[in-house]
């Protein structure tokens, strides 16, 4: 790596994030006594039974129970030993296998006869989700800097605002979903490139083509949406439903492209200014070729980097419906129809922004050589 | 004509009247990564070890990505051997991440949907669970090394000169630039994926430590997260590779001139 990364400031700051870390990794693994809810620590396991099942499709899968000896964390019995029946199984779907050292939650703890009992609920996996935030943010500042700065700040406020939204749209039950949502894209839209690009003209054409490429794309997949009386879309196969289905998918699509098409505007743009950087004298018509040589390199993976993210979320339901019987195009229609439209109408957007931010940045950056 | 068809068909066209014969090949490419998607659930579901599917389709979805997403071998080599690297390094962490986790499987937020089903299919989730956040994370990761290995691929076709110092020097000013909008990609394209959980979770009011231990959300979580960790260890790979590799990009472009 190139000689001089390891500033006196970035020492610094690399010692006062690992300190930290250790510090806020150390607190949520200690944490019991902020939760309602009893946890307990397993101090001992043991496996005693051993079944076997099968179901009508053949499948073999093995069911043991296991007894927990486990010490409360929190709560009036703290420090108390108990012993709490688990059961596992060798493909463990919805069920787990602890070991010594795990937390675990447990449910309807009481006292009978003197002796403690209660029901296992669930495991603390907490510290896991903070060990992670941890290191994005330590390799975020260490190899950006200022950049990755913006970059968590941006996401964060994204994600507020996210959840601002959903509460909006829980008042409203849901009534006006996709309005909320769309106007919620414009602003996510504005927030991030200000947050990454900074104000500038820069920004407000990557801004232009982002809003206009994503808005096309969702309309045109309505008119399609339309001309194809949704054929083949099957609503009843979302997953979470708590809302009318439609408006929900459209607005999850929205978001969900949302970010490709940003991306892909603002990589064309920032590879034109390194061009103009380089080459100040560098013509409007030589810019167009090279954003849109960038833009066709771009969409293609950008594309599939949406696809494997839509898809790959259906692909332990796909397994489960083939092993229970189910024929391999019902597990698609049932399972993948839904994540493959929303990747059509994303990738839709994508290839639209192409030559729309191309244009744009070529008329703002190039020298006009019309003679 | 189904819905998808017809979006298909749009898509197509689009592609092929932006990028020409490219933009056919983004589209061939689409097709065949949904191929070797739906061929490795059914491997898996035929008991073949959810690891050599990972890494055996995993690199498949590479390369499809990578060689089919752009024709100039230049930056196509340079991003397909970095993102091999980061594949590798990324298997580590996932995996020591997954089984510390614990997230494999289904959450009691899916009870409705395995209603009927017989959930005990002899198949470690584990394992699955390990399979697809890899996959999740691919395409994050061929983009990345794309963007950056064409951007520098740009800059050594009109300044060959340049020294490797100021080559990581650029790449990283690539990185920086192109990083904000792909945490952007990501996180808009994984929140958007999980509104629906979301209103779900502030609809029957779950409480913060609720949600923060919860199977499906902690799922999620480690997937954007994972994704994260990925394109930001792609962003020096690419720019490290490019530099072993500067001597045929130089020659390679003398040639097409």
């Amino acid at each position: 790596m190139a000689k001089g990364f390891w500033t006196e400031q970035k020492k610094w700051l690399l010692i006062a994030l690992v300190i930290i870390g250790g510090g806020i990794l150390f607190f949520t693994s200690h944490n019991e006594r902020f939760y309602q809810q009893p946890i307990a620590k397993v101090i001992s396991e043991k496996t005693t039974g051993k079944r076997k099942t099968k179901d009508q499709f053949e499948n073999v899968d093995h069911q043991y129970n296991q007894q927990l000896k486990v010490r409360m964390m929190n709560g009036k019995y703290q420090g108390q030993v108990l012993t709490v029946q688990n059961t596992y199984s060798d493909s463990r779907p919805m069920d787990q296998r602890y070991r010594v050292g795990n937390d675990i939650f447990l449910t309807q703890v009481r006292k009978q006869n003197g002796k403690l009992s209660a029901n296992v609920d669930g495991y603390k996996r907490d510290t896991v989700i903070v060990f992670l935030l941890w290191l994005v943010t330590l390799m975020l500042l260490l190899l950006m800097g200022h950049a990755g700065l913006l970059a968590l700040i941006s996401v964060v406020i994204n994600a507020i605002l996210f959840l601002i939204a959903i509460e909006i749209d829980l008042k409203q039950n849901g009534q006006h979903i996709m309005l909320l949502f769309s106007v919620l894209a414009i602003i996510f839209t504005f927030i991030s490139l200000l947050l990454v690009l900074g104000f500038s003209k820069r920004m407000l054409a990557t801004f232009a083509a982002t809003v206009i490429g994503t808005f096309v794309a969702l309309g045109v997949s309505v008119l399609v949406f339309s001309w194809t009386h949704e054929r083949g879309v099957y609503y009843e196969s979302m997953e979470y439903v708590t809302q009318v289905p439609r408006p929900l998918f459209l607005a999850e699509t929205l978001l969900g492209s949302l970010g490709a098409v940003m991306d892909e505007s603002s990589d064309i743009i920032a590879t034109l200014f390194e061009l103009k950087q380089l080459n100040p004298q560098v013509t409007r018509k030589q810019l167009f070729i090279s954003g849109r040589n960038v833009g066709k390199s771009i969409m293609g993976p950008l594309v599939n980097v949406l696809f494997l993210i839509f898809m790959v979320d259906t692909f332990t339901g796909s397994l489960l419906y083939i092993k229970n019987g189910n024929s391999w195009g019902y597990t698609y229609a049932m399972n993948m129809s839904l994540g493959t439209i929303q990747s059509l109408i994303s990738g839709i957007g994508i290839v639209l922004s192409v030559p729309l931010v191309s244009l744009f940045g070529a008329l703002l950056l190039g020298k006009g050589t019309r003679k | 004509m189904t819905t998808i068809t017809g979006l298909g068909l749009v898509l197509l066209i689009l592609m092929v009247l932006v990028g020409g014969k490219q933009g056919w090949t983004a589209f061939l490419s689409l097709l065949l990564n949904f191929g070797f998607l739906y061929f490795a659930i059914i491997l898996v579901a035929f008991h073949v070890p959810p690891l050599f599917v990972t890494v055996t389709i995993g690199i498949t979805i590479l390369a499809i990505t990578i060689f089919m997403g752009e024709d100039d071998l230049r930056t196509t080599i340079t991003a397909f051997y970095s993102s091999l690297i980061v594949l590798g390094l990324i298997l580590i962490l996932i995996f020591a991440v997954e089984h510390w986790a614990m997230v494999q499987g289904f959450g009691t937020e899916d009870s409705d949907e395995l209603e009927g089903m017989s959930i005990l299919i002899g198949i470690s989730y584990l394992k699955v669970s390990v399979t697809t956040t890899i996959l999740s994370t691919l395409g994050a990761i061929a983009e990345a090394a794309m963007a950056i290995a064409s951007g520098l691929t740009e800059i050594l076709e009109n300044h060959p000169e340049r020294t490797n110092r100021q080559l990581i020097h650029s790449g990283m000013a690539i990185g920086r630039q192109i990083i904000g909008t792909t945490f952007n990609t990501l996180f808009f394209g994984f929140f958007g994926g999980f509104l629906a959980l979301f209103i779900w979770f502030l609809g029957l009011h779950y409480s913060f430590g609720t949600i923060m231990n919860n199977k499906i959300f902690v799922a999620e979580m480690i997937e954007i997260l994972i994704s994260f960790i990925g394109v930001l260890i792609t962003v020096p790979m690419t720019a490290w590779v490019m530099t072993k590799r500067r001597k045929s990009v130089v020659d390679n472009s003398m040639k097409i001139k």
